[in-house]
């Protein structure tokens, strides 16, 4: 078995009574880029805080390399950070904040000099070099701690919520600048965010936190498609939760009963459930058609509301139970539908849709 | 705050304009700017017109060494400062604000408790027979008394305790506004906590030391009550000089002359001070 390059073992870290990471063990290959997304408070920040060695976790290890990193302190890790707020040093040039790390480690000059170029070309900044920080825009800023935090080819790039201080605009610009510069550079990135699309956007591999524990590791689409919990569904993208009794389930394969009586097969099993157990079923907004297709299960729905939304409708409609649910066709598909009955059927494909213990 | 406010808020300031001013004018003319150059005056033309009393005190190797007595005190004393001040000062930026504002108390109280006392409190601390010495010998780590008292050791000391309130306030504020989170990245960019310090931390806070350094400094050199009671007939300042010209010497003049350089070297500091750090600085932001 090959080992893994940074592997987080069995991490639990307590404040007092309090626990804010429970049992969180994840193996990240060299080059990944790895999101850790939750709401706040799930443990995320925290856990990244324990492999920069800015907290001692309670018991668990953090592995780079097969070797422990706990005993080593924060400035002999040689792990490279951006952090939420602009943590550049204020009475230094932008020029000698990305050459810090460097001076500290009393490298020769000429090699200082070289590599503070092609890092502030990297972030595309050489003609701010000799600004001092405040001069910049925010932006600016994260891209000079970008630089820093690179200067020194560290083997782990840790960024705690790097965005999230920037404005809509200049975070899709940032985005596309860190996606660049981690296929530039291959650096391993470890990256913290409470941004479902910021996570999908960016990841190789998002691990979902929620109350100190990972709740599911995989791709965007992973988590997006095939979510392992109701809590995952949830958070990433728009969901429906429909109230459901489970029936049976066969090779993976459920049947229900929905509130309004009507019977669906064919829907994907979270779990085992026992015959007349109470479920949830989850059908994603753009699961929805207006249109019966080869495989469609249906859902009587009055309509309540119909919103443009540019490249999407929004239409909220009632079910028969008296659950409102959220539908987003594309306009497209609407455009034929503009003298929408109140009363109609909506049509979704059972493949598409999931059960979730209620 | 908009243009508009600002200038209500002046107009409540000086509801008669200049003439609402008068009566505080008066008064710093008649209690500030008259004496002093009533001093100015008399050191030019007392016992006779002319510079003689400059030239005496300039020319003179006795006052010469009170001068530079004076500087080098006050130099101690404003470096001593510093050095115990900005520990404590980091301390009290990064506690959590409600301790923080209790062991503030502790130094604001000190600074209210009376200068005599707290000078006569360390003569009893660092007498030949005083606790320190009596303690050092108990414990056998001396066999002779230490010379704490009637040196500059004493004065050091005892104006050093003195001072630190004035060193620690201005430099509370510096260090508050430092990002603490700063430091945590100048950690992960390899930096040891000695470098952190020396790279980050201190040039950081330099502001508020040189703010705290100079009026520690500019309040040193005049300093009288604890130069008198703890320091020796070798080491003299400046002030205990100009108070023996005038009390026991009968002297005005050369006192005068004594006690407007003492201004005029002060004034000058304070203004290099505000040349370099500016003048909301210089004062503390008031």
């Amino acid at each position: 078995m090959t080992q893994p390059f940074l592997s987080i073992r069995k991490l639990r870290k307590a404040f007092g009574a309090f626990t804010a990471v429970h049992d969180v063990t994840l193996d990240i290959p060299r080059g990944e880029f790895l999101t850790f997304l939750g709401p706040s408070g799930s443990g995320k920040s925290t856990t990244l805080y324990a492999i920069a060695g800015f907290q001692d976790p309670s018991s668990g290890n953090v592995l780079l390399e097969g070797k422990s990193l706990l005993a080593v302190p924060s400035h002999k890790r040689n792990i490279g950070m951006v952090f939420q707020r602009y943590t550049l040093f204020p009475h230094l040039s932008v020029a000698e904040n990305v050459a810090f790390p460097l001076r500290v480690r009393r490298r020769p000059e000429a090699e200082v000099k070289r590599k503070v170029a092609d890092m502030l070309g990297l972030v595309r900044l050489e003609s701010f070099a000799e600004r001092l920080p405040g001069a910049l825009s925010g932006g600016q800023q994260q891209r000079v701690a970008l630089a820093r935090a690179l200067a020194y080819d560290p083997p782990i790039l840790l960024m705690d919520e790097p965005l999230s201080a920037l404005d809509k605009k200049l975070r899709e610009e940032i985005q596309a600048e860190i996606r660049r510069i981690h296929r530039e550079t291959g650096v391993t990135i470890l990256y913290v965010t409470h941004d479902q699309e910021e996570a999908l956007h960016l990841s190789d591999r998002i691990a979902l936190f929620r109350d100190g524990r990972i709740e599911q590791t995989g791709t965007g689409e992973d988590l997006y498609l095939r979510p392992a919990t109701d809590f995952v569904a949830g958070f990433i993208g728009n969901s429906n939760f429909l109230a459901a009794e489970h029936l049976e389930t066969k090779d993976g394969a459920s049947t229900i009963r929905l509130a309004d009586g009507s019977l669906i097969s064919g829907i994907n099993a979270n779990g085992a459930f026992s015959s007349g157990q109470k479920t949830r079923l989850m059908i994603r907004p753009e699961a929805f058609r207006l249109e019966r297709g080869p495989t469609s299960a249906e859902l009587a729905v009055e309509i309540v509301d119909v919103a443009f939304y540019g490249e999407r409708r929004r239409i909220v409609a009632r079910t028969a139970a008296g659950q409102e649910i959220d539908i987003r066709p594309t306009s497209a598909a609407m455009a034929s539908q503009e003298a929408t009955p109140r009363h109609r059927r909506v049509f979704f494909d059972p493949g598409a849709a999931f059960l979730f213990p209620a | 705050m908009s243009v508009e406010t600002q200038q209500s808020v002046a107009t409540l300031r000086m509801p008669g304009g200049l003439g609402g001013l008068l009566p505080a004018l008066i008064l710093i003319g008649l209690f500030f700017v008259v004496p002093v150059l009533a001093l100015l005056l008399r050191s030019v033309t007392d016992p006779a017109p002319g510079f003689q009393n400059y030239a005496a005190l300039l020319g003179d190797g006795t006052y010469a060494r009170v001068f530079f007595n004076t500087f080098l005190v006050a130099a101690v004393v404003t470096s001593v400062t510093v050095l115990v001040a900005f520990p404590v000062a980091w301390m009290l930026a990064i506690m959590p604000p409600a301790l923080a504002s209790i062991v503030f108390g502790v130094i604001v109280l000190s600074m209210w408790t009376n200068l005599l006392t707290r000078t006569y409190a360390w003569m009893v601390l660092l007498q030949r027979t005083g606790v320190i010495n009596r303690a050092l010998m108990a414990t056998g780590l001396i066999d002779q008394p230490l010379p704490l008292i009637n040196n500059l050791t004493g004065v050091t000391i005892g104006m050093v305790y003195i001072m630190l309130p004035f060193m620690i306030l201005p430099l509370v504020g510096t260090l508050r506004a430092i990002d603490p989170m700063t430091l945590r990245a100048a950690a992960l960019c390899g930096a040891s906590p000695f470098q952190a310090f020396r790279r980050i931390l201190l040039p950081l806070s330099l502001p508020g030391v040189a703010a705290g350094g100079l009026m520690v400094f500019v309040m040193s050199l005049g300093y009288f009550v604890t130069p008198a009671l703890l320091g020796g007939t070798s080491n003299m300042m400046l002030a205990e000089m100009i108070a023996q010209m005038i009390q026991s010497l009968l002297n005005w003049g050369l006192g005068s002359a004594a006690a407007f350089i003492l201004l005029v070297v002060t004034m000058a500091l304070y203004a290099l001070q505000l040349r370099l750090v500016g003048v909301r600085r210089a004062t503390g932001g008031v």
